[in-house]
């Protein structure tokens, strides 16, 4: 519980420092129009390509081996099982930026989803609210509570271990991993790094063949997946909705009306 | 009497003539969400069919895709601004090695695909005239996840021209790759990229029809 606030506020801090240094060089390097209309920019292109690079030979010679073992020792279903328990876990995460984007329907969702599920649901690992009373999951954070009180993205840039990301993403990711309940029950060493792993690597053996197909279909994967990340993260901060006026639809659906 | 029994006999055939004559074919008459749903069903029922092997499924798929997709169109998209920068027979090489690469990807996973159901939730029509369908899968590992189609309207039928996944585009995503591409090796680097993954993803024989001339 002490650790929460302490953690925070550092994450915070370095978060934003980064994303100040970063916001200075914005408006340089190629741009992306994402498909929404918003004009983002990665300035740090080489650097990024080479963070990408590095996590990518993570992911192929750690990672991935390692999921592919888990994905051969488990089901399917557990998979999906133990997916679902730690997404029953971020129901604090869902809560506190529904309650700050003024959504209560989604508020009273998401409470209503984490109690029938931590317990008709055994835990988590089942979903009976979805299967039975149609509440469907959502997926709520930090970053796209800042979007929605109209917080630009900033600069693109790549993480290492985590990869892609922006100043928004980045102070968002710090505010949800303070909100993230598992450091509040035991000491964060303890629990927290291994559950966080088996997370991890859950997650990736769901995506074995995913990420695959995204590679081999890539003419540039680098840009694959920055196109991806952007264009996913901007719908989910309009919730799969489109926004009023869209002006790339202009220049994505009609490129030669209005060239420059 | 019978005059009248007459009358009312011709009425309905006269208005079934006025109707035959005032609608359009009926190959035309599908709405955007019409093509929709019909080449879901159409795909989800080849896909079911036991016995039918993967590359014949793969085939049908196929042929279903280049009656749905406007590869043409799709082309422009995803080259924007650089499209004017090929020449005719680079324009031609393009759509059919874009259309080859589409397929490849689309038919690899085939055998994975098949208990899930698409179901049409709503269709928006854009400011300029296409029509998107708003789909959502429905069971399988890949449950409820948003499917938007966007289609556009050329010699009266309805062609898809985007697939958006939960908001990401298919031809944002080819046009962000594309200019990549362009902007360190031009046309010519473009296609010898795809001629490259086509080569090595053709593990299957497409009879892909002629592209059509621009």
């Amino acid at each position: 519980m002490r650790r929460g606030p302490a953690r925070l506020v550092l994450l915070l801090a370095t978060s934003l420092a980064t994303g100040g240094a970063l916001g200075c060089a914005s408006s340089s390097g190629p741009e992306i129009r994402t498909r929404q209309g918003t004009l983002v920019h990665d300035p740090l292109e080489p650097v990024n390509r080479k963070i990408f690079w590095f996590n990518d030979q993570l992911d192929r010679f750690v990672l991935e081996p390692v999921a592919t073992g888990w994905d051969w020792a488990l089901p399917d279903p557990a998979q999906r099982g133990i997916k679902r328990f730690f997404t029953n876990l971020l129901f604090p995460q869902f809560l506190l930026n529904d309650l700050l984007q003024g959504k209560f329907e989604g508020a009273g969702l998401a409470t209503g989803r984490f109690v029938v599920n931590s317990t008709a649901g055994i835990l988590g690992f089942m979903d009976p609210a979805n299967d039975w009373l149609d509440w469907k999951p959502q997926d709520e954070d930090f970053g796209q509570s800042l979007g929605w009180w109209g917080s630009g993205a900033g600069p693109y840039f790549v993480l290492p271990l985590l990869g892609p990301s922006n100043p928004r993403d980045l102070v968002g990711l710090a505010v949800d991993s303070a909100s993230s309940p598992i450091p509040w029950f035991a000491p964060w060493f303890y629990l927290t790094v291994p559950m966080g792993g088996i997370n991890l690597i859950n997650t990736r053996s769901l995506h074995l063949e995913d990420v695959k197909e995204a590679k081999a279909s890539a003419l540039d994967y680098y840009s694959f997946v920055r196109n991806a990340y952007l264009d996913y993260r901007e719908n989910q901060i309009h919730d799969g909705k489109e926004p009023e006026a869209a002006p790339a639809q202009q220049d994505l659906y009609y490129p030669d009306s209005d060239a420059p | 009497m019978p005059r009248r029994r007459t009358l009312l006999r011709l009425l309905p055939a006269l208005l079934l003539a006025l109707l035959a004559g005032g609608l359009p074919r009926p190959a035309a008459a599908a709405s955007a969400r019409d093509v929709i749903e019909r080449t879901s069903a159409r795909v989800l029922e080849i896909l079911r069919t036991p016995d039918l092997p993967i590359d014949e499924k793969r085939r049908r798929i196929e042929q279903i895709a280049y009656d749905t997709f406007d590869f043409d169109t799709m082309s422009k998209l995803v080259l924007a601004r650089g499209w004017r920068d090929l020449s005719a027979d680079q324009q031609q090489e393009f759509v059919a090695q874009f259309r080859t690469q589409l397929a490849l990807t689309y038919g690899r996973r085939i055998d994975h695909y098949g208990q899930e159901q698409l179901k049409i939730t709503g269709e928006r029509t854009e400011p300029r005239g296409d029509v998107t369908v708003l789909s959502r899968i429905m069971g399988g590992p890949y449950d409820n996840t948003a499917i938007d189609y966007r289609l556009r309207q050329g010699d009266g039928t309805w062609k898809i021209i985007d697939v958006i996944v939960e908001g990401v585009s298919l031809v944002g995503s080819y046009r962000s790759q594309f200019q990549e591409i362009l902007d360190r090796g031009g046309p010519q680097r473009v296609l010898a990229l795809l001629r490259e993954k086509n080569a090595a993803g053709a593990s299957v024989e497409v009879a892909a029809p002629p592209a059509k001339q621009n």
